[in-house]
């Protein structure tokens, strides 16, 4: 016992290993863990947590990159009543609105996919396709479709409802709506593959036997497939939602600069345009801090959902 | 065909097979809509810019110019570069501390962990302006490293998170038996715990390498020197001119997307399991 306790790892939980981990190699162990995790902690230290404990600090100071001066938390009760951040949370709780279709479109698509019909592999890839390629990229698309001389208004024109011309992204009432379809479009891949991988983990001798039993199409989606997809559809709603907030940088960047006006100007935009186009660098780390806290919040919601799952 | 059964109450073959057709058609339509930008970037980068405005022919020459316009083999060398360096950081970074996490129950330990795995919820723009800041105090915005560290970073505690969850399943035997060996426990993690983790090595390098790749903020930010600038910075900046060629942006769009799609098709199956993780335990 004696010999081989010394190499026991002390979760094994008799009291003579217990005790045992005061020797040598448990020292040695418990050394090496703490090695082996310090650039980690660096890393993550210094490039994350760091910044955030200093944006605390800056978002009460006005800075302007170079210097910095103390306000303090009363620029928080300034940010409360700056009309341009109302209306940048506005556009975002806008853009939520675009969260039901990113669900439900990808759902239909997996369902569709696990049907099995012919050549399902085929179309699988090419539902994912977009997923691989950029943001910059899908933007630029989306830019060229919606323009005033583009795509959409010339098919417009073929179906005959040539002077119904649209210019989506000029007007500042409907850029936001051109933002949220290209938006809806980049999430469909990632959603149909989440949903996929669910509907493959579905027991299909349930419906089947729910088939034999006269149950049709819809009761079967809605009683079997819907309640076993609960927590995939949870997960791709809060990765849609956090999406919305905090993955749109790309697709404003190139299709409407956040114009014409504040019209396509999220909190992650203002974030961008408050430092590096007015050098606020204060106030721009303050609007940081309000997303992140948005961001925090729908998290924890998703842990406390994932937690009420597994008990 | 429609016509000919009148309807039953059972299902029978036929109605089945009209389902069937009816589903087929809607994931025609579908894949049609999904190819959409492909198609689109393929057929506008055959045109020259007055083809464009026009309506028809094709034109090689928008391919011919596109170096000149977008220093297009620099850029995708400077992304290979960037990604390379972030994703073999990310690795060694979070296979260590994986390992640590899972199998070295240290002090604290699991706390850590948890703060580690949290760091993975902050968003870039929360942190944004004084991580800024700090790399260009350093002189880090000039040369790859700054970003490099940022994405680095940014990927890292997904990928302890991935692989403290791997090396749970190595047996504790397993390491035990290395050490009485005499391997010790780099020789443990490196010889034994890392074979069993190889899925999770492929799944972090193709879920960062699309991610980094198809990055614009981290990018257009931390790599401020313009010979240094990657593809899909690139892209953008390009996009940003007014007079740029249509064509000639569709095709550097393009040439931009394969190599993230090329990983992508390769890999497919290791991008699910990675995005599916938190809920596949």
């Amino acid at each position: 016992m004696s010999t081989s306790s010394t190499v026991t790892v002390p979760n094994a939980t008799p009291r003579a290993t217990r005790r045992a981990s005061t020797s040598l190699l448990t020292k040695r162990r418990r050394r090496v863990g703490v090695v082996l995790t310090i650039p980690a902690f660096v890393l993550v230290g210094l490039l994350i947590v760091w910044p955030i404990l200093q944006a605390v600090y800056y978002s009460m100071t006005y800075w302007d990159g170079l210097t910095t001066q103390w306000i303090g938390p009363s620029t928080w009760w300034q940010a409360l009543h700056n009309p341009t951040m109302w209306r940048a949370l506005e556009n975002n709780a806008l853009l939520l609105l675009a969260v039901p279709f990113a669900l439900a479109i990808p759902l239909a698509v997996a369902v569709m996919l696990h049907q099995r019909v012919a050549g399902w592999k085929v179309f699988r890839s090419i539902y994912f396709l977009p997923t691989a390629i950029s943001w910059v990229v899908i933007g630029l698309v989306a830019e060229h479709f919606f323009a005033y001389s583009g795509t959409l208004n010339s098919l417009l024109g073929d179906v005959g409802i040539s002077n119904a011309h649209t210019d989506l992204l000029g007007s500042e009432s409907t850029a936001l709506i051109a933002l949220g379809i290209t938006f809806i479009f980049s999430m469909i891949g990632t959603n149909t593959m989440l949903f996929l991988t669910g509907l493959a983990t579905l027991d299909t001798s349930l419906e089947e036997a729910a088939r034999i039993d006269g149950a049709s199409a819809w009761q079967i989606f809605r009683y079997i497939t819907l309640p076993h997809l609960s927590r995939f559809i949870q997960l791709a709603f809060v990765m849609t939602i956090i999406s919305a907030f905090s993955a749109l940088f790309s697709l404003i960047f190139v299709m409407t600069g956040g114009g014409p006006g504040y019209a396509t100007t999220t909190m992650e935009f203002l974030v961008y345009q408050t430092g590096f186009n007015q050098s606020q660098f204060g106030t721009a780390a303050l609007y940081g801090l309000i997303l992140f806290l948005i961001t925090a919040v729908v998290g924890i919601i998703q842990l406390r959902l994932i937690g009420a799952n597994d008990s | 065909m429609l016509t000919a059964s009148p309807p039953t109450r059972l299902r029978s073959p036929r109605r089945r097979r009209v389902t069937r057709g009816v589903i087929f058609i809607a994931m025609v339509v579908m894949a049609i809509v999904m190819l959409y930008p492909f198609a689109v970037m393929l057929f506008t980068s055959f045109k020259t810019e007055n083809q464009y405005l026009a309506g028809h022919g094709t034109s090689t020459q928008s391919w011919h110019q596109l170096a000149s316009s977008l220093p297009i083999f620099q850029q995708l060398l400077n992304s290979t570069i960037v990604c390379s360096a972030s994703i073999a950081i990310i690795l060694v970074v979070g296979v260590m501390a994986g390992f640590s996490f899972a199998k070295l129950q240290f002090r604290f330990a699991n706390l850590i962990f948890l703060a580690m795995v949290s760091a993975m919820m902050v968003p870039l723009q929360a942190i944004l302006i004084p991580e800024y800041v700090n790399v260009a105090r350093f002189g880090l915005t000039n040369g790859y490293l700054g970003a490099v560290l940022v994405y680095a970073a940014l990927g890292t505690p997904f990928s302890i998170f991935l692989f403290t969850t791997y090396f749970r399943r190595v047996p504790d035997e397993l390491i035990e038996a290395g050490i009485v060996d005499g391997l010790g426990y780099w020789g443990v993690l490196w010889r034994l715990a890392l074979p069993m983790a190889l899925p999770a090595i492929a799944t972090v390098t193709v879920l960062q390498f699309i991610q980094i790749w198809d990055d614009l903020l981290v990018g257009l930010l931390f790599l401020q020197n313009p010979a240094e600038r990657p593809i899909t910075v690139g892209l953008a900046a390009l996009a940003a001119g007014r007079t740029t060629s249509i064509p000639q942006l569709m095709a550097g769009s393009l040439v931009s997307a394969l190599p993230a799609m090329l990983v992508y098709l390769g890999f497919q199956r290791f991008l699910v399991r990675g995005l599916t993780l938190g809920i596949d335990r």
